[in-house]
């Protein structure tokens, strides 16, 4: 069964964080949409932490790159039968429920042997 | 210990695994209670952001690898490190850690220990003591509680309490700044030494409540979410040696009284019902008995508060088999008991109307007659509603109808509007 990763995205900046109620909603719609698809989830991944390096074989600079409007915030492995499959655990995800968030989904080529 | 009636949490369905509703709110108000008590209430803003910062790092480890076994010990070691952190980095600070270091030895290696010493209570009504500061304007008091000790949103207050999200800031800031001057040796008195403002806790706790019983809100679970909260609260008071008086005991009778009939107030569509339409057999019985077993331990003493009368009230006319076969009676004696420990012309207006339905219309309008409102009642729907109802009645259509006419113009929403066309209806 074909691989995803995907990416979750959201757009930096300040925003009024969420009250305890709205937390609890939260908690328990993510809860919800872990146990639809236990199945096609593989790796919960996780949160990545701000700041970082690039690193090329001249420099490291400071990233990830400054000018991007939108900022990957975490990652999770996702199998499914298909793309469409693949969208529907994404855009059911409580990933994409905040304003300014978004999830990217990608593919993962099998390497196969010859 | 607690021979008073009591309600648990419930498992809520909507609360996520193995999680009671409202979780994450009361819980918020209990660390904030909790790390307020150990670092005083001066640092109140960094108690909310590391209980906040808390809650958020539960939501995001607990989603990921599952809810940890005991999750209020979890989000209290991590609140209780996030505070210190804060305090650490908030140069001049440190006497404050040394302070807590000597004073909680409790909280040496394993904070959780006095999460689970029972102090939890105490921490909770301290707040509740601290939010009722005289000095606080009594809006500022209701607003920081439901902030503080319910863990409601700024957002989400301005909402329950029809107004705007900046007035709900400013109360806010307004009691904030109170508490920032209050010096640090007085900050965190013990209860005992808080009694005397037990007066105006039980004032918070019945705007608290009535805000929710009386608000125009459309939506039913909003407007039971203060009146839960309201005797959330006032049940914790009542069980703690310190609240535990009679005005206590009959503002939680009069506060379950009230709520048992919650439901019924309103059809399907939000328009309210007046007492006489409304379906008796779908008043909550549970609530009538809790209400029924606090008023009978609010007898058991010397006072007689506002309270104890408007309960009084509440259980004559829960407990009335039907609009009919109310003791009118009754009503109106108690009404009179509570002019007399509060007076009030409202409660007079009151008075009448219970009078108009033992006596008649006319001994109604006797003691309305015999009344000079006040602007703020001659002004309001209601004074022309029941003087409408009782000319109506009693065979004076022209002035009726100019009561009705009034009564429509000045009523504040259009459900009370579509209630008092109906109540007036003959009157035409």
């Amino acid at each position: 069964m074909p691989k995803y990763l995907f990416l979750q995205r959201s757009v930096p900046g300040k925003r009024e964080p969420p009250s305890p109620a709205q937390m609890q909603d939260m908690y328990a719609a993510f809860n919800a949409w872990k146990e639809k698809f236990k199945e096609n989830i593989l790796d919960m991944g996780g949160q990545l932490m701000p700041g970082g390096k690039v690193v090329t074989t001249s420099s490291s600079t400071d990233g990830p790159f400054v000018e991007t409007k939108e900022i990957v915030g975490g990652y999770m492995l996702v199998s499914a039968e298909d793309f469409d499959r693949a969208l529907e655990v994404a855009r059911e995800s409580p990933g994409v429920m905040m304003p300014g968030s978004s999830v990217e989904i990608r593919e993962i080529r099998e390497m196969k042997d010859s | 210990m607690t021979s008073g009636p009591q309600t648990g949490d419930q498992p809520g369905a909507s609360a996520g695994p193995g999680l009671v509703e409202h979780f994450f709110r009361h819980e918020y108000g209990r660390l904030v209670a909790l790390l307020t008590r150990k670092v005083g209430v001066r640092h109140i803003d960094l108690v909310e952001d590391a209980v906040q910062a808390a809650l958020l790092a539960a939501l995001t480890a607990w989603t990921a690898h599952g809810r940890p076994d005991d999750p209020g010990a979890w989000l209290y070691r991590v609140a209780y490190n996030n505070l210190v952190g804060d305090l650490r980095r908030t140069a001049g600070r440190l006497r404050i850690l040394e302070r807590t270091a000597n004073t909680g030895s409790e909280s040496g290696d394993d904070p959780t220990l006095s999460y689970f010493s029972g102090e939890v209570a105490d921490d909770m009504l301290r707040m509740l003591f601290v939010c009722c500061d005289e000095a606080i304007p009594r809006e500022s008091q209701l607003v920081f509680a439901l902030k503080t000790l319910c863990g409601f949103s700024t957002a989400e207050i301005a909402l329950r309490l029809f107004t705007s999200e900046a007035n709900v800031y400013k109360r806010l800031a307004r009691a904030r700044d109170r508490l920032r001057e209050v010096p640090p040796d007085v900050e965190t008195p013990p209860l005992d030494t808080m009694r005397s403002r037990l007066p105006s806790v039980h004032a918070v706790l019945y705007l608290l409540f009535n805000e929710g019983y009386l608000s125009a809100h459309a939506e039913q679970a909003i407007r039971r979410e203060l009146c839960d909260e309201a005797i959330r609260l006032a049940t914790l008071l009542a069980e703690h040696p310190v609240g535990a008086v009679p005005e206590t005991c009959a503002l939680l009778a009069l506060m379950h009284l009230h709520a048992a009939r919650l439901g019924a107030r309103c059809d399907g569509t939000g328009g309210l019902l007046l007492l006489e339409e409304q379906d008796r057999s779908v008043w909550d019985r549970e609530r009538m008995r809790l209400g029924a077993a606090w008023l009978e331990r609010s007898a058991h003493g010397e006072v007689f508060s506002r309270f104890h009368a408007e309960a009084g009230i509440a259980a004559e006319h829960c407990f009335a088999p039907s609009f009919a076969a109310t003791r009118w009676k009754e009503i109106a004696d108690l009404y009179a008991m509570l002019e007399r420990v509060d007076p009030s012309p409202l409660h007079t207006m009151n008075r009448a109307v219970a009078v108009a339905e033992w006596q008649g219309p006319q001994a109604g309008l006797a003691l309305l007659q015999a009344l000079t409102p006040p602007a703020w009642l001659a002004g309001s729907y209601l004074w022309d509603a029941v003087l409408g109802d009782l000319h109506r009645r009693a065979g004076n259509l022209v002035i009726a109808q100019q009561h009705k006419e009034r009564a429509l113009a000045s009523a504040p929403t259009e459900a009370v509007r579509d209630l008092l066309r109906r109540r007036l209806a003959a009157a035409a």
